[in-house]
């Protein structure tokens, strides 16, 4: 341990990270901490020398050794236990059983600018520690959330490297990408992506309105503080190693048709199509090729992190390093991951702190093509993957048609795509504190981020509709650089002992560009990657275009907590906020918040209970503000693009003309919420209940609202104010904690949200919003959005049925396009056919209740985690059905359950089900969404003491952990959480500057589900 | 460390601040007045004659667009008449079976994307019309661009009035949301509003221009759209008058019927008016044309998708010996004058040959057959319309003698095809006539509406579904009515 402590330190000093002051001339004073109760031994109690920054931590023992004036006096703080004061009076061994304290009372959680007692909380603020995030198995540490808190929802998308989509309290806002604000050690981001789960000291969720306004501008969709591990001052070097290697594999596959099957409904559609059967004998065909055991693989995944931690009396310093190799569910995908923190804090004076951390991430991926799993979805299982000549098999061979017109396995191996992403970000602060109350903090943060794909299109020959005789070079880049710059001056101060007051005001500028570049190249050749250049394509027959964007924020904000005798709490807050994405008077916007709470435990009255512990009641209201809106929507633009250049004599001429329009005036979106709570303890905390009741309304949403096509825009849709929404909801979670007298301890907790999402008022006025007009639903608009009802509800016919025969359609009302084995619509108006007025709500995709359990288990030096999770009261719209052009393959389920003549079937339609007719949205497409899950399932196993002391390691830990082991629901697509679409690098580039409508709900999701076993080893020295 | 504590503790206050305040960047008021980036605003446009021109080239850059010349202008304009059925496989784009059996739903995708592409060209007119005028420029060229986009914008109207009857109409850009939402304008102020733009524009475009503006819509454009207008309208002075001034202009027709719809004769002497493609190296977001592509031969590397292809009833429909049939359909097993073997075991036993381009032709990358040109107005239909107008007028002679041009020139010297039609009975002349346009101008998009013109539509399309009452027009967009909140009334019957 000396030695490596040695080296360490020299290997700090290289990096200049180290200040080691010498201490005075003192006497070494030694002991053991422990608790007063059970006399467990408590490790990183902190002890500091009373009227000094001197101070260490224990170490995993217990043990501290301090050096202090024989005079001193001893501080020995510790979360959870009431602070004790130890004069040294010349002694050399100082032991010291903490006394706990009601743990709500010392509780400190981190809230925006700062840190606050839990106990003086008003608003809804739920904690996480960084160990239950990196515990799991998740390469985001978002996804990790997932279950833990009440009111928060998260869903996950596929591909690695990609990131999770996260919903704090129901959807609130509609335009751009409806993630909240991440601050990572006061910089702002967007997402999180770039940390490694195992740097995180602790996560906060900002729940309400009230807790959220301090970030005014960018709380809409709430806010997640991360603060990231840091060395304690006076703490010995501690060494982390923890590492995990698994498979991920695929799980609720949907199965499809195998190869006679799909003969077989293959020509049945071409009969109805007024076709030849394609087939001759579907029987012989037998299995054929099931393409996803083809493409798919159990996917590798290996993690490691090392850190070192460590602190002198005057500084504190913090290393961490991290690697990921995850491969894909799909053969040939591969992410790697490097990341690299350094954290360092210097008491350069008494008075006077500096610090900075900086984060490198270094990223490559070797990608697939996105298209690869719809293919697997469609492609024929008729078409062998090779032929016996080794040629590829040819869907045009068997004359298949566009929708199947592919062979997955060529799409993958002619597929080559390298992105690579590189992230420097940081901050650098200095922290003063003047005349005894005052601590000013200045901050400056940046992030430079470049994200490059490059894509090459070799000359191959594969099938007849996947060949080339030109090879393309595509090259994709995109630049982050952002800065922020805070001040902030805190006053703090206890009057009278029972006046406790803090006052923070504050200052922040900051600046987001991005900046994509993407540029093309003809006949590049290739013998290594070498060649992949631009310059070597074609000169004649080049491509590049730009594009960016810039956002600039400058604000002021003030807040004041004040807590009366630990009983009466009341804090309030104002922002202001100017954003470069509102022109005029609109530049700026105005975010208060105030809050109140009554700690009734703290009362006289209350002393003689023995009920509660703990019993506070809290009430808050503020405004948050949605800046994720384009600049200055209200300026018209003139397009200038490719497609409206004319051709002159077979030469072109550069076109420019106004395709969209734009609102007159735009005004800032608000969140305007209040929240009331409680928090409770029971039974000297063992039970603990903490309860929320919210009402929030978005006030002026900004959405892009479709628009009449006959107004000519390129897009069909106008970016305003248009609709006031509300979500309203009940948050409950209760955590049991105790310890057996055969020394089991464990913890059971669980949370559950309930949410109930309502349009107040549309800018149609009574004229409903209509859309989800996408590819996927055929250009058909499934959604509806009216005042009074949930936002963007599914919308369409009801199904009576389907049409058996001729004498059937003729004895229904009239229905244009009716064919036998189609839909058969309810009439609902009673007018005798069947036209848009039938249609109706026909599901909901705003979740209404979210839940979790979390269980932990320890059992002398085993323990388990048990982490379920789900959903419930969501309809999801199943579009991939009828999202066909051709002869698409079928899913299991629909060639065992179609209508293929009179009488088989009166719930699932014939082959025909992508006609026109019966790709109307209908509630055939609408199932429920609800499910539940076994989220998370670890089982550790910690060596005993006695061996480790021997090895001088202070911990080693293996566990084995299972994540989406077990998943259970009724839906019949991949997975009911219709979340963020997997794009790659290139797509995520392309997509930077685009935003979404109101398709919630709209599964057109092909990526299957996977579960993670893993096992792993965590190492302390 | 024994620094003076107060002095320290002053200077580093002191300094705090004056780091603080060089920090405070926001002071200034310009850090947030931000421009886009990228993005030119359309208040600094529109100011020079440069950007008139821009604005002109839009127009006809947007011509080329899927909802122009792709599926959604085959769905309207050609799959319901008896020349063209689906084509492609069976199952593929199933669809277009709805439109060439009167069965189609208001919400099919195809009438939103020929409704929305209409009007796309129509704003882009619109644009240029309430612009252009304030722009100081020479006078000629002003008046020529504005005359330009009254040609496109009446073509435009033309093809959404014969498709959907009474519709919108939008003759500037909205000035704000009272603006947005109008109801439909019966069918015989938008045709009145189409006669008006095409005797503008008339007046102000050239007959012809120099080689780098060819292209461009000519006097001879806008005189054939408007008698084919009055056509529609039955004015048949009208539609004597006018082609009788574009037979004095310099039109003439190209000896060889199939060499009108390859590349080398773009923008021939026979030429009125053709949607401009190109297939531009490095660009192929400009190559964007997709109206061969959607038609060319299924299975060929270089060919196309097969939509839109000639039904047996067309190929049975041409005189015998008449060489355009040849020149219209390419048959499966046939090798094309361009030397393209066709497949004899292909999907589809024809496709449509004026809009093939050779497979040679083809470029990796882009879109088969990019290059072509759409020919919207030919001289053989100034000719024929004026047979008609002529025969209406009970001007057999006349009638006959224009008939007789187009005859000519198909039968290509051959004299024992194709007889020259010398009836002077009216009604056996007008059944010369419509038969004549059918051999002329199959697989062109304008037999649909011109059979339906023809008040005919019941008697040719009717064993497909067609109804008198209905079909005359197609469902409005029930998403355009949808999103109208019911000022938008669908059509009767759908």
């Amino acid at each position: 341990m000396k030695t490596i402590f040695t080296r360490f330190s020299v290997l700090s000093l290289l990096c200049l990270l180290l200040f080691n002051v010498a201490s005075a001339q003192n006497i070494n004073v030694k002991g053991l901490v422990s608790d007063s109760q059970d006399k467990t031994t408590l490790p990183s109690v902190s002890v500091t020398i009373k009227g000094s920054t001197t101070g260490i931590q224990t170490d995993a023992n217990g043990v501290f050794t301090i050096s202090a004036p024989a005079n001193a006096i001893l501080v020995f703080t510790y979360i959870g236990y009431t602070t004790q004061e130890v004069p040294v009076n010349n002694q050399t061994t100082i032991n010291v059983a903490m006394v706990s304290s009601s743990q709500q009372l010392e509780q400190v959680v981190v809230v925006g600018y700062g840190t606050q007692r839990k106990i003086d909380v008003t608003g809804s603020v739920a904690s996480v520690k960084g160990e239950e995030l990196s515990k799991q198995a998740s390469q985001n540490p978002v996804s990790a959330l997932q279950g833990k808190i009440a009111g928060v929802s998260i869903t996950n998308s596929g591909s690695p490297g990609s990131a999770p989509q996260i919903r704090i309290r129901g959807l609130g806002t509609i335009f751009g990408n409806q993630a909240p604000l991440y601050v990572v050690d006061g910089v702002w981001y967007s997402d999180i992506n770039f940390l490694n789960p195992a740097d995180i000291e602790t996560l906060s969720v900002l729940k309400d309105a009230s807790a959220q306004s301090i970030y005014g501008i960018r709380a809409a969709n709430g806010v997640v503080l991360v603060t990231t591990k840091k060395g304690k001052i006076g703490a010995p070097t501690v060494i982390n190693y923890d590492a995990y290697a698994g498979f991920q594999k695929v799980t609720n596959q949907v199965k499809m048709a195998d190869a006679s099957e799909y003969a077989t409904l293959t020509n049945e559609l071409s009969t109805q199509n007024g076709g030849a059967p394609v087939f001759t004998n579907p029987a012989s065909l037998g299995k054929g090729t099931d393409w996803y055991d083809q493409i798919l693989q159990n996917a590798f995944v290996m993690n490691h992190s090392l850190s070192v931690t460590g602190g002198s009396d005057k500084s504190t310093y913090n290393i961490s390093l991290g690697y990921l190799d995850q491969d894909g569910i799909v053969k040939t995908n591969n992410y790697k991951r490097y990341t690299a923190r350094v954290s360092n804090d210097i008491q350069i004076f008494k008075n006077l702190k500096v610090g900075y951390n900086v984060t490198g991430v270094a990223t490559k991926s070797k990608d697939i093509p996105l298209t690869i799993f719809h293919q697997l979805y469609s492609a024929s299982p008729t078409v062998p993957v090779f032929n016996p000549d080794g040629s590829y098999g040819d869907p045009n061979d068997q004359h298949l048609g566009d929708g199947a017109n592919f062979n997955p396995q060529a799409t993958l191996d002619f597929f080559n795509q390298t992105s690579k992403e590189y992230r420097a970000t940081g901050n650098i602060y200095a922290e003063l504190k003047f005349l005894k109350h005052f601590t000013f903090r200045t901050s400056v943060g940046g992030e430079f981020g470049q994200l490059e794909a490059r894509t090459y299109a070799p000359v191959y020959y594969a099938t007849f509709a996947q060949q080339a005789e030109n090879s393309t070079l595509d090259l994709k880049r995109v630049e982050t650089r952002n800065w922020i710059i805070e001040n902030t001056l805190t006053y703090q101060n206890t009057f009278k002992e029972d006046h406790n007051l803090t006052v923070l005001l504050g200052q922040s500028a900051q600046s987001n560009r991005s900046y994509a570049i993407n540029a093309t190249a003809r006949d590049v050749p290739y013998n290594s990657d070498a060649d992949l250049y631009l310059r070597l394509g074609n000169v004649d027959d080049r491509y590049v275009d730009d594009q960016a964007s810039l956002i600039k924020f400058a604000s002021y904000f003030a807040r004041v907590n004040y807590a009366f005798k630990n009983k009466y709490l009341l804090n309030a807050s104002i922002r202001a906020d100017g954003a470069s994405q509102f022109y005029g008077n609109e530049t700026y916007g105005y975010f208060p918040s105030v809050g109140a709470g009554w700690v009734l435990t703290n009362e006289d009255f209350m002393k003689n209970q023995t009920l509660f512990s703990n019993l506070k009641i809290r009430g808050s209201y503020g405004i948050v503000g949605n800046a994720s809106v384009p600049v200055n929507p209200t300026q018209a633009l003139i397009a200038q693009t490719a497609n409206l250049a004319a051709i002159y004599n077979n030469v072109l001429y550069t076109g420019a003309s106004r395709n969209t329009l734009v609102p007159p005036s735009i005004v800032w979106e608000k969140g305007i919420g209040a929240n009331a709570g409680f928090e409770a303890g029971f039974l000297t905390n063992r039970l603990s209940v903490e309860g929320d009741f919210y009402t929030r309304k978005t006030s002026r949403a900004i959405f892009a609202l479709p628009i009449l096509g006959s107004l000519g825009t390129i897009d069909n849709q106008i970016l305003g104010n248009q609709a006031d929404l509300q979500n309203r909801g009940v948050e409950l979670s209760a955590t049991w904690s105790d310890k057996t007298g055969g020394g089991l301890t464990y913890s059971v907790s669980g949370n559950i949200g309930y949410n109930a999402n309502k349009v107040l008022n549309v800018s149609t006025g009574s004229n409903p919003i209509y859309s989800g007009s996408t590819g996927i639903t055929n250009g058909y608009l499934a959604t509806r959005t009216v005042a009074g009802d949930p936002i963007g509800q599914f919308y369409g016919y009801k199904t009576a049925g389907i049409f058996q025969d001729a004498a059937d359609i003729a004895a229904s009302p009239a229905q244009s396009g009716a064919a036998a084995g189609g839909f058969k619509y309810q009439d609902l108006n009673g007018d005798g056919k069947i036209t848009s007025l039938d249609r109706t709500v026909i599901g909901n995709p705003n979740p209404k209740y979210t839940y979790g359990v979390n269980t932990n288990f320890a059992y002398k030096n085993f323990d388990l985690a048990l982490d379920f999770q789900g959903v419930a009261g969501v309809d999801v719209y199943n579009a991939n059905l009828a999202y066909r052009f051709g002869n698409e393959n079928f899913t299991k389920d629909f060639v065992d359950n179609r209508w293929h003549g009179a009488g088989t079937s009166n719930t699932y339609p014939s082959t025909s089900i992508g006609s026109s007719a019966n790709s109307a949205p209908n509630s055939f497409y609408v199932s429920s969404g609800s499910y539940f899950r076994v989220r998370n399932a670890q089982l550790g196993y910690t060596l005993p003491k006695t061996i480790l002391t021997k090895w001088k390691i202070q911990k080693i830990r293996f566990y084995a952990n299972a994540q989406n082991a077990i998943n259970i629901f009724g839906y019949k697509g991949f997975s009911p959480e219709v979340g963020p679409v997997p794009v790659n690098a290139a797509e995520k580039i392309s997509n930077t500057l685009s935003n979404t409508t109101l398709n919630g709900g709209l599964d057109a999701n092909v990526y299957p589900l996977y579960a993670t076993y893993n096992f792993g080893v965590n190492l302390t020295f | 460390m024994k620094l003076n504590h107060k002095l320290y503790s002053k200077s580093v206050l002191g300094a705090g601040i004056l780091i603080a305040a060089s920090l405070f960047p926001s002071c200034k008021k310009e850090f947030l007045n931000v421009p886009q980036q990228g993005q030119q605003q359309s208040e600094v446009f529109w100011k020079t004659a440069e950007d008139a021109g821009k604005g002109v080239n839009a127009i006809y850059g947007n011509m080329r667009s899927y909802e122009n010349t792709a599926f959604p202008a085959i769905a309207i304009e050609s799959m319901g008449s008896d020349d063209a059925e689906k084509g492609s496989t069976p199952s593929d784009a199933s669809y277009f079976l709805d439109f060439d059996t009167f069965t189609i739903d208001p919400n099919q995708g195809n009438i939103s994307g020929f409704w929305n592409g209409q009007y796309r060209n129509i704003n882009y007119c619109n644009q240029v019309l309430d612009n252009v005028p304030a722009i100081t420029m020479d006078a000629t060229l002003k008046a020529q661009y504005l005359a330009e986009a009254k040609f496109i914008r009446a073509l435009s109207y033309f093809r959404l009035v014969r498709s959907f009857g009474a519709v919108p109409l939008r003759l500037t850009v909205p000035l704000d949301a009272s603006e947005y939402n109008i109801p439909r304008t019966d069918a015989a102020q938008v045709y009145a509003q189409i006669e008006k733009d095409l005797t503008e524009a008339t007046e102000a475009l050239p007959a012809s221009y120099a080689a780098v503006d060819l292209g461009r819509a000519t006097k001879g454009a806008a005189l054939t759209l408007h008698a084919k207008v009055a056509m529609y309208l039955k004015k048949w002075n009208d539609v004597l008058s006018y082609t009788n001034t574009v037979m004095g202009m310099n039109y003439s027709l190209l000896p060889s019927f199939e060499s009108v719809f390859r590349i080398p004769n773009e923008n021939s002497s026979e030429s009125i008016f053709e949607i401009q493609c190109a297939l531009v190296p490095g660009n192929t977001a400009a190559s964007n044309s997709q109206y061969s592509q959607v038609q060319g031969v299924r299975g060929a590397r270089g060919g196309g998708w097969g939509f839109n292809v000639p039904t047996a009833d067309l190929a049975a429909s041409f005189e015998t010996g008449d060489p355009r049939r040849d020149a219209t359909i390419i048959f499966r097993g046939e090798t094309t004058p361009q030397g393209d073997a066709i497949d004899p075991n292909g999907d589809n036993p024809m496709y449509n040959q004026k809009s093939y381009v050779p497979f040679s032709l083809f470029v990796n990358g882009f879109n088969e057959g990019a290059q072509q040109n759409v020919r919207i107005l030919r001289f053989s239909d100034a000719l024929l319309m004026n047979a008609e107008a002529a025969n209406e007028l009970g001007n057999s002679t006349q009638a006959l003698s224009s008939l007789e041009r187009v005859r000519a020139r198909a039968r290509q010297g051959n004299a024992s095809i194709l007889p020259a039609v010398t009836t002077t009975d009216q009604a056996e002349i007008r059944a010369a006539i419509y038969r004549e346009r059918r051999s002329e101008f199959a697989m062109e998009f304008d037999r649909y509406f011109d059979v339906i013109r023809q008040g005919r539509g019941a008697t040719v399309f009717g064993p497909k579904g067609w109804k008198a009452g209905r079909n005359e027009v197609w469902p409005v967009p029930q998403t355009e009515i949808d999103l109208s909140g019911g000022i938008l009334t669908q059509n009767p019957g759908y």
